[in-house]
């Protein structure tokens, strides 16, 4: 009985307004917004939960340029978040703010903005008077925090911000000590930061660029080469669910891999993915006789319905002639301005074009009457198929007998045409076998003598030269194309949901994979347990016991199954003999961040750790306060402006003013 | 929600960072751009930037993986540089259309533009 895993294919909801209830406006309750590359998620710090979580994308319609008209361009609306129900339909219209896990564009992030604040229903005038605590990625740019505290401060009139690193504020959210290794495992990157006593150790720490989004496209796309029939059905979203249900860590890659080479552990682990798919109507219990009445009763019905017009144009025409025939009495009889007055209401100019007229209906009442005849003759019923090949015995054992006989020489056939098609392309390629021997034929022909050509199979010399697909190549096309109808008429056809399902193999152990050996994809950086042993090796030994001992696994890409087993496994194998390690999870990989924002924004001391507007204006946009869970502030050194280089071009140019005589 | 532009939210005064329709659209600057100007700045030796902690090369060497099965793969095809584990790969490796073998080479990062 086989296991076949049905796609939930999840819908977003939208997002409510929420309550804006006096508490919270009067009461300056500090925000909460973890911005990250992949979602987002903001909430009051007095609340347990985020009231909104929503993918951190905009989907905007592009205009259409085709309304050239006086009206004004009507721009489409905007989707942001959980806005867009059908994330499929737009996924080509997809922006983020995003580049990497770094915000730049700020028009993209406005819009969140405003989305952000709408939802939580605030209705105050000309501000949003709140404290907010935003995430920032790891050692931010200087230039991206400065942009995105002119829109916070001039664009929102926020009071305070503060701005700290999510992964660190997971850490201590978790409660593990002041001392860990964080590891987190972003969308687009992969952090791995020492903290030591509280102090995050920033030189040491390193980034991997790779993430949730690199493996997701990674998978995408090998489903997508593999079963290149069902490209528009193996969409990202699609990948996605795969990956966060069905993908797990190997705990030994090699060795996982080579039980997969088995046939038999094939057989009893592989996963069918069904994709959804809608039954044709040709299996509505109509059998194969029944489909050759209906197609001839369409054909004779067709016949019908072109007996009838020729027919009606017939006496149309005749019609015509008549008339043209009367006009030319009037003129015989001598009526000549009678005749003028007719042919003017039948627009003929004179007597010849009348003639001509009279020529051309004739002949096409000709023609009619000719395929009216034919038509007539060819309405006697086709003749029967040839017997033979096609013609199926009714007698159940020979019925089998000539179906196994029908796909045998289907398949002879077929193996001619590959034997053939690959001697060509053979023949084509310099230096093979195939090649030679055609050069041999050639040089014979060339050296052939007087009597070529007497017997008939000379010719035949030359199918074997020509490098295109000749008339032995066309008759057994042809023959082909006769035995797969035959097959396919009779054979039992699989049922139809076999035909859209996609059987993962390796793939779900493959695609997580990546984050150990970035190789897979071309990536030239160390995997996470090679930069983890680079990271160790810059403390003393006692500082990488406390570090190892205390590993701290955060991020939405932690969640894959058998990732903490893996990393014990690499630790074991990095770590000195008969050294203890420890690999801590999270408790709620995603929302972690969030909740140590919170814990952060409702602590006593949150006001010495924020940038007032005063701090904004007196220090510029790039100034950041450092607290625990910060980077580190490193002011922007002016640029160099080099006095030493040769002045403008045109310095010492006297310039005089030329008189011109016209 | 914003139909237009114009109507704006009770919260904001003027729109700080988006544009109206039709008007002249502001060039953000990528990650790539802010990094390089600020790589030429003369930054105090101990400070750490964004690309002062990226992750080293690897120094193992790569473990070479069938392109369309994922099985350990020691042998290459000649013509179409993909690699292949066993003999049926090798049949189905040299049946493959051009456009196929392009995706696999290029999700393996083997493409270059040279040839």
């Amino acid at each position: 009985m086989e296991d076949v895993l049905i796609l939930k294919d999840y819908k977003t909801v939208p997002d409510i307004v929420h309550e804006y209830s006096p508490s919270l406006k009067f009461g300056h309750i500090p925000l909460v917004i973890d911005n990250g590359s992949y979602q987002c998620r903001v909430g009051w710090s007095i609340h347990d939960e985020p009231h909104l979580i929503f993918k951190n994308l905009i989907a905007r319609p592009r205009k259409d340029r085709c309304k050239k008209d006086a009206e004004p361009p009507v721009t489409p609306p905007i989707q942001i978040g959980n806005d867009i129900i059908n994330i499929e339909a737009v996924r080509f219209q997809l922006k983020t703010q995003f580049d990497k896990n770094v915000v730049t564009h700020f028009e993209v992030q406005e819009l969140v903005c405003d989305y952000i604040f709408s939802h939580l229903g605030i209705d105050n005038e000309g501000s949003v008077p709140h404290p907010v605590v935003m995430t920032e990625a790891f050692v931010t740019p200087n230039y991206s925090r400065q942009l995105m505290s002119e829109l916070l401060f001039e664009g929102y009139g926020v009071p305070a911000v503060s701005y700290g690193v999510d992964s660190i504020f997971s850490m201590y959210r978790n409660d593990i000590g002041d001392t860990a290794l964080i590891v987190n495992m972003g969308y687009h990157t992969i952090h791995i930061i020492p903290v030591i006593r509280g102090k995050v150790i920033e030189e040491h720490a390193r980034r991997i660029n790779l993430g949730g989004s690199e493996i997701i496209c990674y998978m995408h796309k090998l489903l997508q080469l593999k079963y290149p029939v069902h490209v528009n059905a193996i969409t990202m979203s699609r990948i996605e669910e795969i990956l966060q249900e069905h993908s797990t860590i190997a705990l030994d890659y090699q060795e996982e891999i080579r039980k997969w080479a088995n046939p038999d552990y094939y057989e009893a682990n592989v996963k069918r993915i069904q994709l959804p798919f809608v039954q044709p109507a040709s299996s509505s219990g109509l059998t194969a006789e029944q489909q050759k009445e209906r197609k001839k009763e369409m054909a004779r019905r067709l016949l019908e319905i072109n007996a009838r017009k020729r027919e009606e144009r017939l006496a149309e025409d005749e019609e015509q002639l008549n008339q043209l025939l009367a006009l030319q009495d009037l003129i015989e009889e001598g009526d000549t301005e009678e005749f003028n007055e007719a042919i003017k209401s039948f627009e003929i100019k004179n007597y010849g074009d009348l003639q001509r007229q009279i020529s051309n209906l004739n002949m096409r009442i000709e023609k009619n009457k000719q395929r009216i005849a034919t038509a007539a003759n060819a309405e006697e019923p086709p003749e029967p198929r040839p017997t033979g090949r096609w013609q199926a015995p009714s007698d159940p054992e020979a019925f089998q007998i000539w179906l196994n006989d029908t796909r045998a020489k289907y398949r002879e056939v077929l193996v001619r045409r590959e034997a053939r098609r690959a001697r060509r392309a053979a023949m084509v390629k310099r230096r093979t076998a195939a090649a030679a021997e055609r050069m041999r034929a050639i040089s014979r022909l060339a050296a052939a003598g007087d009597d070529f050509g007497y017997r008939d199979s000379d010719w035949d010399v030359y199918k074997s030269i020509s490098r295109e697909a000749d008339s032995d190549s066309e008759a057994d096309g042809e023959r082909l194309v006769e035995l797969e109808e035959a097959l396919r008429e009779h054979e039992p056809a699989q049922p139809s949901h076999h035909q859209h399902q996609l059987h993962l193999a390796i793939e779900p152990y493959r695609a997580p994979e990546l984050i150990f050996q970035p190789s897979m994809m071309g990536n030239l950086e160390a995997g996470l347990a090679e930069c983890m042993e680079y990271v160790f090796k810059h403390f003393s030994p006692e500082d990488q016991l406390l570090l190892a001992n205390n590993v701290f696994l955060t991020g939405g890409c932690s969640q894959f199954p058998g990732l903490k087993e893996r990393l014990e496994k690499e630790l074991l194998e990095m770590r000195p003999f008969q050294s203890t390690h420890k690999v801590v999870m999270a408790q709620n990989p995603s929302l972690d961040a969030w909740y140590g924002a919170r814990d952060f924004a409702g602590s006593n001391e949150f006001d010495n750790w924020c940038i007032t507007k005063e701090d904004y204006y007196e220090m510029g946009g790039e100034y950041l306060k450092e607290h625990h869970a910060s980077n580190r502030y490193y002011k922007s050194p002016a640029p160099i402006i080099d006095n030493t280089l040769a002045p403008a071009g045109d310095a010492n140019v006297i310039k005089e003013e030329i008189v011109v005589d016209c | 929600m914003t139909g237009e532009p114009e109507k704006l939210h009770c919260f904001k005064v003027e729109n700080k960072f988006i544009v109206k329709s039709g008007c002249k659209k502001r060039m953000w600057r990528s990650l790539k751009q802010i990094l390089a100007t600020d790589r030429a700045l003369p930054w105090p030796n101990d400070a750490v930037l964004y690309y002062s902690i990226n992750a080293p090369p690897t120094f193992k060497p790569t473990k070479k993986y069938s392109d369309i099965s994922g099985l350990p793969a020691p042998y290459v095809d000649r013509h179409s540089k993909l690699y292949y584990s066993n003999a049926d790969e090798f049949a189905t490796v040299r049946s493959l259309p051009m456009d196929i073998t392009a995706g696999y080479l290029q999700l393996r990062g083997a493409t270059t533009i040279v040839g």
